[in-house]
């Protein structure tokens, strides 16, 4: 029987598919599978190309913007004597070349003066690897804020390449302590986050201790001995006008504002001599004790959701940390069990961790970081007297106290939460201490 | 039907007409008997007997009614005057007496006359009342007979009616009976085809499927010995095979900076196109539940990575990749 035209169609085309499947059968095995379950954590090679600039102040723009890079840890720059070219712009940069000079990534930029007697910073990230451009942006500003814009650039690139948010635009606060003798004075410093940019806005012949901002960056609040007695107040950053909440009997102090900035955290001692935490409404003055043991209670923090707070108790012996819930009457809960001595904690903006000083084996004080999840408990410095330490709004940095060296001047060092990058912030005069990272600005 | 089944058919009917007839025929007379008993004198009946032969092979419908040819009317019988009697004894008459003997005989003839007459009248009478009768009795008879006649032909077109009816019953029955059969016939015919196209056919595939059966086997064992080869092939290349991945994913791991965003639970898909040489030459990123970070990082890391080491000799260089990042920790 002769096939069917219909027939004979169909073979010929059974037949192709058949040809098709053998010939595609052996392009199939030649797909490969790998499977990757780790990687490094090394910086990120990063070349940041000087900025073409009109005049400025002199503000190196690349400069601002690898120190933030590279002092966070996250990267690693590529040294300008070791820059192939110095291209301002993207279309001038030939990826090969950076990339074999050992850059994944590339940022080019200009600052040029606008129309309205400002400055506009521009800049490009560029991947070398892929020849994409990742993220371009621009900042209007004045001369004065160009360091600022800088810090924003710095932001994007960082979330760009680490997926977290930059916290280079961010300002920190601390006690300076200047001259000696009858000429000591007590400063309150507000500056960018890398030290530089510093702003006096409060300065006593007593003592000033404990700053700390507000969730919405608006206030700082700090303990003063201007009046011989300790007392809290609360200040505004922008106006410098200040209300002093507590001035009570014995001690005041450790403020520590709720997230929703309409609660003050205190430590009160009154007239038993025991300090004790207390929640301090500012609106109403309304006080609410949460700790009640003849032990020392002292330096609260709040966690992220406002229902708990972590304080430090020496009610075992040695100091160490412990959590209460907000509503009276709830039972504190001990947290720290690594070491004999854990002070002062802080929590990161996510609720996860939690830093503090510890007191190591050696008797030295430093910097650790335990995980709230899981209980892991590092140590991240190594100075011999670290303290007082404070994260950075995205999580990713501590700011701290650091004294380098028995009589030396104490100063502010950052180090990343995986220990690996430390960095002293811009040396000052005289003795700093007290640090307290703000918020993000919004 | 066949033809003699049909002759004897209509032999039947008509042998029924003619029966049916004579019947008919015979109580018309005796009826016409019993009215009439003798009347004298007798008319003579005047009919023609029909022949049932005559009927014989004539339809129902054609079949002409047996006429009783109508009685002829009764002649009034003419009266003859007796003849005059001879006188007998008496002296012969005086002219007075003759006179008035002829005037008694013309009265008495008068009389006579009358009582003539009157006798002729009423015979007259009589047979007009007869013939009157007998005009009735002939149309009642006729009336009868056409009656009779109606009935029979209603009979005849009744039974001829039957007969056809009945006859085209048989026909149709038949006609069906026939068909019947045909079909079955036809049917029969057409299983049987079926029956041998079947068992043509089934020896067909039976054949198909030994052959096919028969090639398989050959297949399955021309697999068997390019497995047993590729597998001596595949066993002596494995060490190196497997050696190689795991040089590759070293490298790509020693490449892949991870943002802290590559935390455990991350997985993506990257699919690489490499040329010979090693070096890659595209990605694609599959399905990846990472941020922009983590996908920015897994593609840096096999484009940092590129050129990757080349394959042992005896492995063909793929030129896709699918490399999973999947971290553990």
């Amino acid at each position: 029987m002769r096939p069917t035209p219909r027939a004979a169609a169909l073979l010929r085309t059974f037949l192709a598919v058949l040809t098709a499947a053998c010939f595609a059968a052996p392009a199939a095995r030649a797909q490969l599978k790998l499977e990757i379950t780790s990687g490094v954590t090394h910086p990120v090679p990063i070349a940041i190309v000087p900025f073409a600039e009109a005049p400025t102040d002199g503000t190196d723009v690349a400069d601002v913007i690898q120190h933030d890079l590279v002092g966070s840890g996250r990267f690693t720059e590529l040294a300008r004597n070791r820059m192939p070219a110095t291209p301002t712009n993207a279309a001038d940069v030939k990826f090969q070349d950076w990339k074999a000079a050992g850059s994944d990534y590339v940022v080019v930029g200009q600052v040029t003066p606008t129309s309205g007697g400002q400055l506009a910073l521009d800049f490009n990230l560029l991947n070398t690897l892929t020849g994409q451009s990742i993220a371009r942006q621009r900042f209007v500003g004045t001369v004065a804020s160009l360091r600022n814009a800088a810090h924003r650039a710095s932001d994007v690139i960082y979330q760009a390449v680490t997926g977290i948010r930059g916290a280079f635009a961010t300002r920190i606060a601390y006690v300076a302590i200047a001259g000696a003798g009858a000429d000591q004075r007590f400063q309150l410093v507000i500056a960018d986050a890398d030290g530089y940019n510093q702003h006096l806005i409060l300065q006593s012949r007593f003592p000033l201790m404990s700053p700390s901002w507000s969730p919405d960056g608006q206030w700082l609040a700090y303990v003063s001995f201007e009046s011989h007695l300790s007392a809290v107040y609360v200040q505004r950053v922008l106006t410098g006008q200040r209300t002093c909440v507590s001035m009570r009997a014995g001690i005041n102090g450790a403020p520590a504002w709720s997230p929703d900035s309409k609660k003050l955290a205190l430590t009160l001692s009154g007239d038993s001599g025991h300090p004790q935490i207390y929640i301090l409404d500012l609106s109403t003055q309304h006080l609410t004790r949460l700790t009640d043991t003849p032990a020392i209670n002292t330096e609260a923090t709040w966690s992220p959701d406002g229902r708990s707070i972590y304080f430090t108790s020496d009610r075992a012996g040695e100091p160490q940390i412990y959590k209460i819930g907000t509503t009276p009457g709830s039972a504190p809960q001990r947290i720290t069990f690594t070491d004999e001595y854990n002070a002062g904690p802080h929590l990161s903006a996510d609720g996860k961790l939690m830093a503090m000083t510890t007191r190591d084996d050696s008797g030295s004080y430093r910097i650790a970081v335990q995980n709230l999840t899981n209980g892991d408990f590092r140590v991240l410095t190594h100075g011999r007297l670290d303290q007082s330490p404070s994260f950075a709004p995205n999580g990713a940095s501590i700011i701290y106290a650091q004294r380098p060296g028995q009589g030396q001047a104490g100063i502010l060092a950052t180090i990343s939460v995986d220990g690996l990058t430390g960095l002293s912030l811009k040396p000052t005069q005289g003795e700093v201490r007290d640090p307290a990272w703000g918020p993000f600005i919004q | 039907m066949t033809s003699e089944s049909v002759r004897d058919r209509w032999l039947s009917i008509g042998m029924s007409v003619l029966l049916h007839g004579s019947l008919v025929a015979l109580l018309a007379i005796g009826w016409w008997h019993f009215r009439h008993p003798a009347p004298a004198p007798t008319p003579p009946i005047d009919a023609t007997v029909v022949d049932a032969r005559t009927l014989k092979g004539v339809g129902a419908a054609s079949t002409p009614t047996p006429k009783l040819k109508p009685a002829p009317q009764t002649q009034p019988q003419q009266t003859v005057p007796p003849p005059a009697q001879p006188a007998v004894g008496p002296p012969p008459p005086t002219p007075d007496e003759l006179a008035m003997r002829q005037q008694a005989a013309q009265q008495e003839a008068q009389h006579e006359a009358e009582a003539q007459k009157h006798l002729l009248a009423r015979q007259q009478a009589e047979q007009e009342k007869q013939a009157r009768e007998e005009q009735e009795r002939q149309a009642q008879q006729e009336a009868a007979a056409a009656q009779a006649a109606e009935a029979k032909k209603a009979a005849e077109a009744k039974a001829a009616a039957q007969a056809k009816k009945l006859a085209q019953a048989t026909k149709l029955a038949d006609a069906k009976k026939k068909a019947a059969a045909k079909l079955a016939e036809q049917k029969k015919l057409a299983e049987e085809r079926k029956l041998v196209e079947a068992k043509k056919l089934a020896a067909q595939r039976e054949a198909e499927a030994a052959r096919q059966a028969e090639a398989e086997r050959r297949a399955r064992v021309a697999d068997l010995q390019q497995s047993l080869r590729e597998e001596e092939q595949a066993s002596a290349a494995s060490g190196a095979l497997a050696s190689w991945q795991s040089e590759l994913e070293s490298r790509i791991q020693q490449h892949w900076i991870r943002p802290p965003t590559a935390q455990q639970g991350i997985d993506c898909i990257l699919n690489v196109s490499l040329v010979s040489g090693g070096d890659v030459t595209g990605v694609s990123l599959g399905q990846c539940n990472g941020d922009d970070a983590v996908r920015e990082s897994i593609k840096n890391a096999v484009y940092a990575a590129s050129p990757l080491p080349p394959p042992p000799n005896n492995i063909a260089y793929p030129h896709q990749l699918e490399i999973e990042f999947k971290p553990t920790n």
